[in-house]
This record gives C-alpha cells, sequence and structure tokens, in this order.
C-alpha cells in the first residue's frame, strides 16, 4: 500500500503544481536567504584576498617610513586629511636611508618613493601616467621582475638619467606591439629612454604596478618635480623577527637626522609590516562582522518569510490533510508528503540563489576590479553557500513539518472540520 | 455476520481540565447488513453525524464497541483504520470536500494514490466512475468551475473509485438544489443497488425515505428504527454505468 517512493514523489508534484503561488513564495523566501549569505561572504572574501595581495607585493620583509604632520599619530585623520589638504612634508630624504642603512645593522638595503602625475607620450600616443621616482633595491625588493631590458642602476640615480622602466600596461598603451625598448618617450618636454619593461604583476590591490612608470629618483627630484625629498622610503631586513626592535632603531636614527628630541613632533613615522597586518586584520575583521550581520539579518528575513507561508498553507491545507486522511492516507503517507514538498521546495530554491548569488558576485567581481583598476577575486566559499542553505532548509522543515506532523496527528474529523 | 455492529457506542467531548462535558452520544447499538440503504435522521444537534463519523472510522467512540465484519476496530491503530477506510469506505460530504486546485480527475484519483496503483490503472478507474456519475465531460476542469450539483457528482465518484463496501454519505443534497438532490440521490441509490451499502445522514425525512431502512435519533440516542415500506425513487437524470 503506497510503498512506492514514486507514488509519493508524485502526490508531492502534484500538491506542488496546484499551489503554484505558495511554492513559489517559499522558494523566493530560500533563494533571498542563500542569495544574501553567497554575495555578502563573497565580497568578505574578495576584500580580504585583495588586501593580502597588496602585502603579498610589498613583501613582510620590510619596513616603511613615510612622512607624517607633527603632533599627530600615523593612523589618525588628522595626519591623512592634513596631508590631503596639501601640506607636504619635505623633510624626509635619501639621505636619511643612506645613514639608517649605515647605523640599523638588521637593515642592507632600501628604495626611495615620490609619485607625481605626468603625461608621458610617443609619436602621437599621450597617456596620463603615473611617475615612480625610486632606485636600483626597488625590483629587488618587491615582486616585480623584468620582462626585457634592465631595471634602473645605480649610475642611472647617480647621474641623473633620463631613463625610465615601463610597467607592462602602460608599454601596451603607448607602444601597443611595436617594440619599446631604446626608443624614446617625452615626459614634460623631455625624452627620455625605455630600459626595461616590467613583467605584468596584476594589481596589488590599491595600486597597479602595471601602470606605474619607473624613474631613477633623483631624475625624477630634480628634472621632473624640482623638489629633493621623497614622500616614502622603504627598508629591508635582514631578520624579520627583530622588526620591533629594527623599527625603533630607525626611529632613533631618522630622529637624530632631524634633530627631533621629542617624539611628539616626529615628521616620519615608521611602520612594521607586523603593523600594517595588524591594522588590515582588524578592518577586515570588522568588515566581514558587519557583512556577517547583513547576511545574519537576511537569513532571519527570509527564514521568517518561509516560516510565514509554510504555517498558512498547513493551515490552510489542514482540510486537505483531513480529506486525504479520509480516504486513506496513513500518518505517514501526510509526513512525507510534506517532507518533499519542503525538500523539493529547498533544493529548488537553494539552487536558484547559488545560481544568482554566484551571477551577482562574477558581476560584483567585475565592476569593482575595474573600478579599482585591476581584479577583485571571485570567491564563493563552499561554506557559505552550505550556511545558506542549511539555515534555509531548516527552517523550512522545521516551520513546514513541524505543523504538518501536528494536522496529520489530529482525527481526520477534526482536520476535516477545521 | 453483520456488515457493522456498535455496542453501546457513546462519545464525549469536553476539554481535558474543564468539567464540562458533552454527550453528543449516549449508548447506541445497532447492526447494518450488507446492501442496505440506511438513513440515520434527526435534527441538527442529535449527534448523527458524530454518529456517521464513528460508522465511518473518521472519530473513535469514548465507549462501546464497534465491529467492522465481526472485527473489533478499537483494537486498530490510526494507520491501520486509515487502510480500512482507503479500502472499505466511501464519503460523501454536504460541503463536497474537493481539493480545490486540482483537477476532476485528479480529485477521483486521490483515493486510489494511496493504493499503490499505475498512473494509467488509476486514470483508467477513475474514469470508469467519472463517467458513472456523467462528469466525463469535465475531468480536466478545477472544482471551482462546476455546479453544486456536479460538484456533488465528482466527490460520489471518488467516494466509490475504491470499490468500497460502504458509502456514507452526510447530508449529500444539503448545499444543492431540488433537481441536483434527485441526481444525487438517484446515483446513490444506484450505487445501492449495485450491492453497496450505502448510509446517510440527513435532517430532512424526504431526503432519508429515499433509504431502505431508517433510524431515527434524538439527543443523542435511538428513538426508533424501522424499515421503510413506501420508498422513494429518486429522477434517474444520470444513468449510472455498470
Amino acid at each position: 500500500m503506497f510503498r512506492n517512493f514514486k507514488d509519493k514523489l508524485n502526490i508531492s508534484r502534484k500538491a506542488l503544481v496546484a499551489n503554484k503561488a505558495r511554492s513559489i513564495l517559499t522558494i523566493l523566501g530560500i533563494v533571498i536567504g542563500v542569495f544574501t549569505v553567497i554575495v555578502v561572504l563573497s565580497i568578505g572574501e574578495g576584500f580580504r584576498f585583495f588586501v593580502l595581495k597588496q602585502i603579498e607585493f610589498f613583501g613582510n620583509d620590510i619596513i616603511q617610513v613615510e612622512t607624517k604632520v607633527p603632533n599627530t599619530s600615523k593612523t589618525s585623520s588628522s595626519n591623512a586629511t592634513t596631508q590631503a589638504l596639501g601640506a607636504t612634508i619635505i623633510t624626509l630624504k635619501s639621505e636619511d636611508a643612506e645613514a639608517v642603512v649605515r647605523q640599523v645593522a638588521n637593515t642592507d638595503m632600501y628604495y626611495p618613493g615620490i609619485m607625481g602625475q605626468e603625461l608621458a607620450s610617443y609619436r602621437s600616443e599621450i597617456k596620463k601616467v603615473l611617475l615612480f621616482g625610486t632606485n636600483a633595491n626597488a625590483a629587488k625588493m618587491t615582486k616585480g621582475g623584468i620582462e626585457e631590458g634592465d631595471f634602473l642602476s645605480k649610475e642611472d640615480e647617480i647621474g641623473n638619467r633620463r631613463v625610465v622602466v615601463l610597467g607592462s600596461e602602460v608599454r601596451d598603451d603607448l607602444f601597443g606591439i611595436q617594440p619599446a625598448l631604446g626608443e624614446l618617450i617625452k615626459i614634460k618636454g623631455q625624452s627620455y629612454k625605455v630600459i626595461g619593461v616590467m613583467k605584468k604583476q596584476g594589481n596589488a590591490g590599491f595600486f597597479n604596478p602595471d601602470k606605474e612608470i619607473y624613474v631613477p629618483v633623483t631624475t625624477m627630484q630634480k628634472q621632473i618635480m624640482g623638489i629633493d625629498y621623497v614622500t616614502i622610503i622603504v627598508f629591508h631586513l635582514k631578520d624579520v623577527s627583530l622588526a620591533q626592535e629594527t623599527a625603533k632603531d630607525i626611529a632613533l636614527v631618522m630622529r637624530q637626522q632631524h634633530q627631533i628630541t621629542n617624539p611628539d613632533k616626529d615628521d616620519f613615522a615608521v611602520n612594521t609590516m607586523e603593523e600594517a597586518q595588524t591594522i588590515i586584520d582588524s578592518v577586515i575583521g570588522g568588515i566581514t562582522l558587519l557583512l556577517g550581520a547583513v547576511a545574519a539579518l537576511s537569513l532571519i528575513v527570509g527564514g521568517v518569510g518561509i516560516m510565514n507561508i509554510m504555517l498558512v498553507s498547513v493551515r490552510e491545507r489542514t482540510r486537505e490533510i483531513g480529506l486525504r486522511k479520509a480516504v486513506g492516507a496513513t500518518k505517514k503517507d501526510i509526513l512525507y508528503q510534506f517532507v518533499i514538498e519542503a525538500v523539493v521546495l529547498t533544493l529548488a530554491g537553494g539552487i536558484i540563489g547559488i545560481f544568482l548569488g554566484a551571477l551577482l558576485s562574477l558581476i560584483g567581481s567585475f565592476f569593482i576590479g575595474r573600478a579599482l583598476g585591476g581584479s577583485w577575486p571571485l570567491t564563493i566559499s563552499v561554506s557559505s553557500v552550505l550556511l545558506g542553505f542549511f539555515v534555509s532548509a531548516v527552517t523550512g522543515l522545521v516551520f513546514g513539518i513541524y505543523p504538518a506532523k501536528k494536522a496529520a496527528g489530529l482525527t481526520p474529523i477534526e482536520a476535516l472540520r477545521s | 455476520m453483520d456488515l457493522i455492529r456498535l455496542e453501546q457506542i457513546t462519545k464525549n467531548y469536553g476539554n481535558p481540565g474543564s468539567d464540562i462535558t458533552t454527550h453528543v452520544l449516549k449508548g447506541v447499538t445497532f447492526s447494518i447488513q450488507e446492501g442496505e440503504f440506511l438513513s440515520i435522521m434527526g435534527p441538527s444537534g442529535s449527534g448523527k453525524s458524530t454518529l456517521m463519523h464513528i460508522i465511518g472510522l473518521l472519530d473513535r467512540p469514548t465507549s462501546g464497541k464497534y465491529f467492522l465484519r465481526g472485527e473489533d476496530t478499537s483494537q486498530l491503530s490510526d494507520d491501520q483504520l486509515a487502510r480500512l477506510r482507503n479500502k472499505e469506505i466511501g464519503f460523501i460530504f454536504q460541503s463536497f470536500n474537493l481539493l480545490p486546485r486540482i483537477s476532476v480527475l485528479e480529485n477521483v484519483v486521490l483515493p486510489l494514490s494511496y493504493v499503490g496503483l499505475s498512473q494509467a490503472k488509476e486514470e483508467e478507474l477513475a474514469l470508469k466512475v467519472i463517467r458513472a456519475v456523467g462528469m466525463e465531460h469535465r475531468i480536466n476542469n478545477m472544482p471551482n468551475q462546476l455546479s453544486g450539483g456536479e460538484q456533488q457528482r465528482v466527490a460520489i465518484a471518488r467516494a466509490f473509485v475504491n470499490n468500497p463496501s460502504i458509502i456514507f454519505a452526510d447530508e449529500p443534497t444539503g448545499n444543492l438544489d431540488s433537481k441536483s438532490g434527485q441526481q444525487v440521490m438517484s446515483i446513490l441509490q444506484e450505487l445501492n443497488h449495485q450491492g453497496h451499502t450505502v448510509v446517510l445522514v440527513t435532517h430532512e425525512s424526504a431526503t432519508a425515505e429515499h433509504g431502505t431502512r431508517m433510524i431515527k435519533i434524538h439527543d443523542g440516542k435511538i428513538l426508533s428504527d424501522e424499515p421503510i415500506i413506501n420508498r422513494l425513487l429518486a429522477d434517474r437524470e444520470g444513468e449510472l454505468g455498470k
């Protein structure tokens, strides 16, 4: 008697088709739940990946010295806004870096950095480019590698030579498929010789090395910008485990160089990557928490929706249950029908939710990536899919089956009278 | 052997924890023979519907014994009762109780879906009984596209699609105009003629007199139990298929 699973499936299928609107609404609730969890967690994961990639590019065996507005903390907003409003700290010099490498035993090399935007042209092609004035060590200390030619040399720096190394995208923009090596490009009316092209790096977080032109720091200062300072110096550490002590030593040398006695008056900030990591971790942690809360809320909303529909539907169907029992359905028959219905709805909703969530994450990652000028990885974690699915399924099952079980336990006549 | 034998059946309703108990049936004893058309008549509140629910195995008595083909039904589990209903009993309700969102054919198939037949066999049997009540032109319609009389005919088809021994009809003409009511009664008489035992519950003596025997019930007790001498025969508008 009604032992056959196909029969059961058939009864549920008929009931689902017969109640299209209700089925669709239930599916929608599950879709929303699964969809939101996937999208939200994908964004969180993407962001983490994005930031970690930036750290990876710079390596963790470095310490950065940056300019800082005196009497502010290096991570404060007043430091950031004061500099953004145009207050330029002009005291950081390459000589400071030389002094640090001489006096601090754990440092063995450095590269300075100064950035600027200029127009660069090759024949009729004119592009706005990002110039990065630095020295020979920059290529050794970052993950960047040379694709053709050479990177900047010590001699280029000493001799203020008008030579450039192009990021791969700049090369593509200016030269297309033409060879670039040995050609001359124009910056601020002067000719610069292309001595090398970097390998394609991919976006490293908030900046994209492929879009930069590397210029000897001295050339950048004297010939392009007319200044004698830099905005950042990056030191290489022999032993990363001594980063904290080394940072203190560097600060001491820097104060000596700048004749500062009160640390509050520091016009520079020393950052270890460990510190950067800590800050980034706490930011990512906060964002993940926030996104998690949003996901949880939407799951609750989706769950309440499912619960509502299930409760109403079972109540509305108590007569149906009564009638089915009157014509011979056993308690189990009724329960199976509702379990199969709930499972089918949950599966359908879950699959649609995963599909839509993945689709939006894909579209999102494309546009975010484009807006940030690089790649934003598409990450859809198995755990987010499972979480969304699990919560929706449990909600559907609990709120669908519990009332159905109660209704199935009524005598047929009680159910019919309702 | 009696098809059904009731001994001192009582039914009380009361909320647990409350002292107020309603005694709906107060010791009812009678038997039903195979092939009878029994009318149970009484005013509303007399307990006739409750009695029908108990005989129809939709509800259990508070006390007393109920034997179906000699078997004591109080010993049976809910699932065993469900299977017994599926095999032995068909119901016709005053309010039809068709499932609103499935077609006429699917409604009639419903009892068969708990038997485990092939879909083709299910539909074959269903079509046969649908034809018998003259509704074959409506098999793909939804119940709300039918008139009350048509809905009741579909409900009757559903009631005997399993070829049950007993068909219970609870005020089957209560919601119908007199012409549709006549059709329904005619079909019931035809089913009875074909050998199905019919138990009809009604408060109208005119309807009750279509049966072969009448039990009058009042205030939970049997007032009288007599054969019907001048039985009414309903107009045959819908010829019942054989």
